[in-house]
């Protein structure tokens, strides 16, 4: 356990550093962090989309817009692992919402009881932080905790929410609403 | 507890306040002329930007939940394209898998004493023919590429003979994130693994074959490289994956 903290930890700073490299336009360091990171990006984009021809075109508009834009991370604000793995979930996110309806298919809500079981460990940020964001989710109720996480891994929106859960729409907008207040409370508590 | 559909639907009558709307965006539940909104206000906005950085952070410990899939060879093929950079196929059937082309670019790397050589002799412009170097530079180095599954290079081997060094040049890669390190091994021909030590993911270094070792390092044994864990190394035989191989040729 110790050992493989140690190397996330080492694979969020190795990020860090070939980002600022890449701000550069070091075309070494952007194959190294295509090397590092394409597989967590493919599979964030792989949860949303279902499609992996889609997901893959997704990554590499993400690439290419890491290219671009390198110098607008700051290491100082935002891990880089968590920049790239943000621009990745937001593309993914972007492009479902622009395919015709029914093409991904449908899925169950997360399922609470996984907040039970033990997490795989998180390559993105350290420990700390990732104990903290579970133990204030544990804090909402399970419905909350349910649509809250759906809508993350999966980039729902609040219509399929509502519909997947079988609930009204207003009353999902209201428990997811409410939800983020609760976390954001407790988090930054 | 009261929780009617119409009193949440008053509930949500009222807009939500910036930093809702931020993290709303952020769990992604808002439709596409939403989302539209919000990245316009994000772009022109720097305190609500700072509002949706926020919850980035907040949520980034789950992107790392997700399981991570091998992306198809075409992917990194495609982002060069999109940048209009050279083909990698123009350069790999010439250059890239050519063993003499190796043999001077890791006794140059090996002078150089970088890494970063095998990335930059893999763009258009290569260059010329290794320099003259030091006579004991100039023994004969046989090169072994070490292909991963999906056959690129992963690491590449130059052995000295005579002194029983062994310059491994990796082309950098992420590290195991189990928290395994890259061990080498030789296998000779019909015999065992055996183990070398542990070799970089990232930089060149020079390994040191025991006496006992330089026997097998001969045409026609196999350097392999495993993931195993870092205590215990060298290890009395593999345990965990082959992530890369080549057989010795001609010594």
């Amino acid at each position: 356990m110790h050992a493989s903290s140690l190397a996330q930890d080492s694979l969020a700073e190795q990020v860090d550093q070939l980002l600022v490299r890449v701000a550069q336009y070091d075309q070494a360091a952007f194959e190294a962090l295509y090397r590092a990171t394409a597989g967590l990006l493919l599979g964030i984009c792989l949860r949303i989309l279902k499609d992996r021809a889609e997901a893959e075109d997704v990554v590499q508009e993400v690439f290419v817009s890491v290219w671009a834009k390198a110098a607008q991370f700051d290491p100082q604000r935002a891990k880089g692992t968590t920049w790239i793995g943000s621009i990745a979930r937001h593309r993914a996110i972007d492009r479902v919402r622009s395919l015709p309806a029914g093409i991904s298919a449908p899925i169950e809500l997360a399922d609470t009881t996984a907040d039970t079981a033990p997490s795989p460990p998180s390559i993105v940020e350290n420990r700390a932080e990732r104990v903290r964001l579970d133990e204030c989710m544990e804090q909402l109720d399970g419905r909350r905790q349910s649509l809250i996480r759906t809508a993350f891994y999966e980039g729902a929106t609040y219509d399929e929410l509502a519909q997947r859960s079988g609930s009204p729409l207003g009353s999902v907008k209201s428990w997811i609403r409410r939800g983020l207040l609760q976390l954001k409370a407790c988090l930054e508590s | 507890m009261n929780t009617s559909p119409p009193r949440h639907d008053d509930d949500t009558l009222t807009p939500p306040s910036d930093d809702v709307r931020a993290g709303e965006y952020v769990l992604g539940v808002l439709d596409a002329p939403a989302r539209r909104a919000v990245q316009a206000r994000i772009a022109s906005d720097a305190a609500f930007a700072g509002l949706v950085e926020n919850w980035e952070r907040h949520f980034a410990a789950w992107l790392g939940r997700v399981d991570a899939a091998t992306p198809s060879p075409h992917v990194w093929a495609g982002i060069r394209r999109r940048l209009g950079w050279p083909a990698v196929q123009s350069v790999k059937p010439g250059l890239w898998n050519n063993v003499s082309f190796w043999r001077g670019a890791a006794a140059l790397a090996a002078a150089a004493g970088i890494a970063a050589i095998a990335f930059g002799l893999r763009q258009p412009t290569l260059p010329g023919p290794a320099p003259p170097l030091a006579s004991e530079e100039a023994a004969p180095r046989p090169v072994t590429v070490l292909a991963r599954d999906d056959g690129s290079t992963g690491w590449i081997a130059s052995i000295d003979t005579r002194s029983g060094k062994l310059v491994i040049v990796p082309v950098p890669s992420a590290l195991d994130s189990g928290g395994r390190v890259n061990e080498l091994w030789i296998i000779p021909a019909g015999g065992a693994p055996l183990s070398l030590g542990m070799v970089s993911h990232d930089r060149t270094h020079t390994i040191a074959v025991p006496q006992a070792l330089r026997a097998a390092i001969v045409s026609g044994s196999l350097l392999a490289i495993t993931l195993e864990p870092q205590a215990g190394i060298p290890h009395a035989q593999p345990s965990g994956p082959i992530v890369a191989k080549g057989q010795i040729q001609a010594i």
